[in-house]
């Protein structure tokens, strides 16, 4: 027994020191981007100023020169907003109609939803490029940004809030029923209240999905309405003699998302993890 | 109206958007799939646009079966995917456990693990390849250049130095060439996907029952035995959820490979299909009928696996 207490005592101390450890390995890339955004291009590569150096604020002041960036960000901001307004539009009521009214179909109709979501792009691209530019004439504009947003992201919109609407207890929606409230009374004055947190974080994450994608906004756009990945993607060809401003660049598109996530990340779990872990 | 008719009129919208978004491209890429279609062509101008009488039978599916591409791509795309989630859940799991203690500055270290999954994974893998993994420019250059520098100081010390004279100069390791950028994709994608697993692991670990670790310690079941045969078997459905969800985002992995892997060979299978779409529509359609096809047997066994734990 004794062995066992000492070997815990010193598990106590080592096991944090570990945890913190690794903590810190994971977000080094991220410090490093960050560290970097504030070198000049020049410093940036020499390995005397690897840790010691002037800061400057140069790479940011010189952002709008170099990338055009708030272009692209109002762009990614715009599209972002309204692909996720319009996907809880429409997977609302779907994911409510599942959870309250389930028929013999619905699980079949939910696995089909998501087995949308393993279609690879790559292999319509083609055809949705052709489409959108020969037919439709909307190629490279927010609009369809915004649908293909919305469209690849509803499945796990859908997903996500079935799972927590189904935790909601029926019989607050049957006692309402018996009262007399309207399908859309139901949803406006006992679903949304209850489910309000569930939505709200399925809307984070759909939103954090929409900014981060970089295969449809890159194809889909030439300037319009390209967003913060197509300037990523579009400017990594003189990467190594422009680390300074490139961290730049790339921190301001990707820190609204991380801090956004660093606030939200406990609502963010239940919804990730499509209900299966409590 | 019956009772039916609300709920179904709800769920319309949705189906309907979602079918029209599955049916619509999928069809015409099926359609370009067995046509003779190129976007440039001097001596045929006629194959540069789409038409029945430009038939070519399963002559794009032979042609793409045979390009020795096609199945270095499927290779490709297994070995990253598969090597992403093995890598994903252990780690995952070896951090769930550790994290899942309370210490000092625990939500801190929550919040530094979680971070990579936030991150655009075109400016992932612009960060991994060119300030990370450069062999010149970037820290692994750097260290490998002050390793070198340190072994060469130490080569004058006195019966130490034989030792280390012995030591030859370190090279660093380019991930631009075609294997060793897969090995680049799989360690930004597991170091961006692992918080993910992460996540979830502790969110079930919290659940675990613990008056049966208790009975088991009483029993006499080492940590590590405990862990096998009680943690495992309750971590199970996470596992299940984590190899699914991974595997639908990683199987049209894009942005990542196209940034380290332009030009170099490395390629996976939606790659490839951009490779072809630059001339050859019809032989991209193809490819991407069998990406298609491939996705779907991997998608029918993940959701055989999983749904039946999702519905109750």
């Amino acid at each position: 027994m004794a062995a066992v207490t000492e070997r815990s005592k010193l598990g106590t101390i080592i096991w944090p020191v570990v945890a913190w450890i690794v903590a810190l390995i994971f977000f080094f890339p991220i410090f490093w981007l960050v560290f970097t955004s504030f070198k000049t291009d020049a410093d940036a590569v020499k390995p005397e100023f690897l840790f010691f150096f002037t800061p400057t604020l140069e790479n940011y002041t010189n952002m709008t020169q170099n990338y055009d960036y708030w272009r692209f960000a109002i762009n990614s901001v715009i599209t972002s907003s309204f692909a996720t307004l319009f996907a809880l539009a429409v997977g609302v009521p779907c994911a409510y109609a599942m959870a309250f009214n389930p028929s013999r179909g619905t699980k079949d109709i939910l696995m089909w939803m998501l087995s949308t979501k393993m279609l690879p792009a790559a292999a319509v691209l083609y055809p949705m490029t052709f489409l959108t530019k020969n037919f439709l004439g909307i190629f490279d504009t927010h609009f369809l940004v915004i649908l293909v947003l919305c469209l690849i992201n509803l499945p796990i919109v859908i997903w996500m809030l079935f799972t927590y609407f189904k935790e909601i207890p029926k019989e607050i929606i049957e006692a309402g029923k018996m009262d007399g409230v309207t399908t859309w009374g139901e949803i406006k004055d006992i679903l949304i209240p209850l489910a309000w947190g569930g939505v709200a974080s399925t809307a984070l994450l759909c939103f954090i999905f929409c900014w981060n994608e970089a295969y449809w906004t890159v194809r889909l756009t030439t300037i319009d309405a390209a967003t913060l990945s197509k300037l990523i993607e579009g400017n990594r060809a003189p990467e190594g003699l422009f680390f300074g401003r490139l961290s730049a660049v790339s921190t301001a598109a990707v820190m609204p998302i991380v801090v956004l996530g660093w606030f939200c990340q406990k609502q963010l779990v239940q919804g990730l993890t499509f209900g299966a872990v409590k | 109206m019956s009772d039916r008719t609300i709920p179904r009129l709800l769920q319309t919208p949705a189906v309907i958007l979602l079918l029209i978004w599955m049916i619509v491209p999928l069809s015409m890429t099926l359609y370009f799939s067995f046509i003779r279609y190129v976007l440039n062509s001097l001596r045929r101008p006629e194959w540069t646009t789409p038409a029945l009488e430009n038939w070519r039978g399963f002559g794009n599916y032979s042609y793409v079966l045979n390009a020795k591409d096609f199945w270095f791509a499927i290779q490709n795309s297994v070995l990253i995917v598969t090597s992403i989630l093995v890598l994903t859940v252990v780690l995952g799991l070896a951090i769930a456990v550790l994290v899942n203690r309370s210490f000092p500055g625990r939500g801190i270290v929550r919040v530094l693990l979680i971070s990579p999954f936030f991150v655009m994974p075109a400016v992932n893998a612009v960060l991994w390849i060119n300030m990370i993994l450069d062999p010149v420019l970037g820290l692994q250059g750097i260290a490998v250049g002050g390793l070198n520098t340190l072994i060469d100081g130490l080569r004058d010390f006195p019966v130490l130095g034989a030792f280390f004279s012995l030591w030859p100069e370190l090279q660093p390791i380019s991930f631009r060439a075609t294997q060793t950028s897969a090995y680049a994709v799989i360690m930004m994608v597991t170091w961006q996907w692992t918080p993910f697993a992460v996540l979830i692991f502790m969110t079930s670990l919290q659940s675990e029952d613990e008056s049966q670790k208790e009975a088991a310690t009483l029993d006499g079941a080492g940590p590590w035995s405990q862990f096998i045969n009680l943690t495992v078997p309750h971590l199970a459905r996470p596992i299940a959820i984590v190899v699914m969800i991974q595997s639908i985002f990683h199987l049209s992995l894009y942005a990542e490979i196209e940034i380290v892997s332009r030009g170099n060979g490395n390629k996976n299978l939606p790659y490839l299909i951009g490779e072809f779409a630059s001339n050859n529509i019809g032989a991209a359609s193809a490819t991407g009928i069998f990406a298609v096809i491939l996705a779907n047997i991997i998608a029918i066994f993940l959701l055989r696996m999983v749904g039946k734990s999702l519905m109750d």
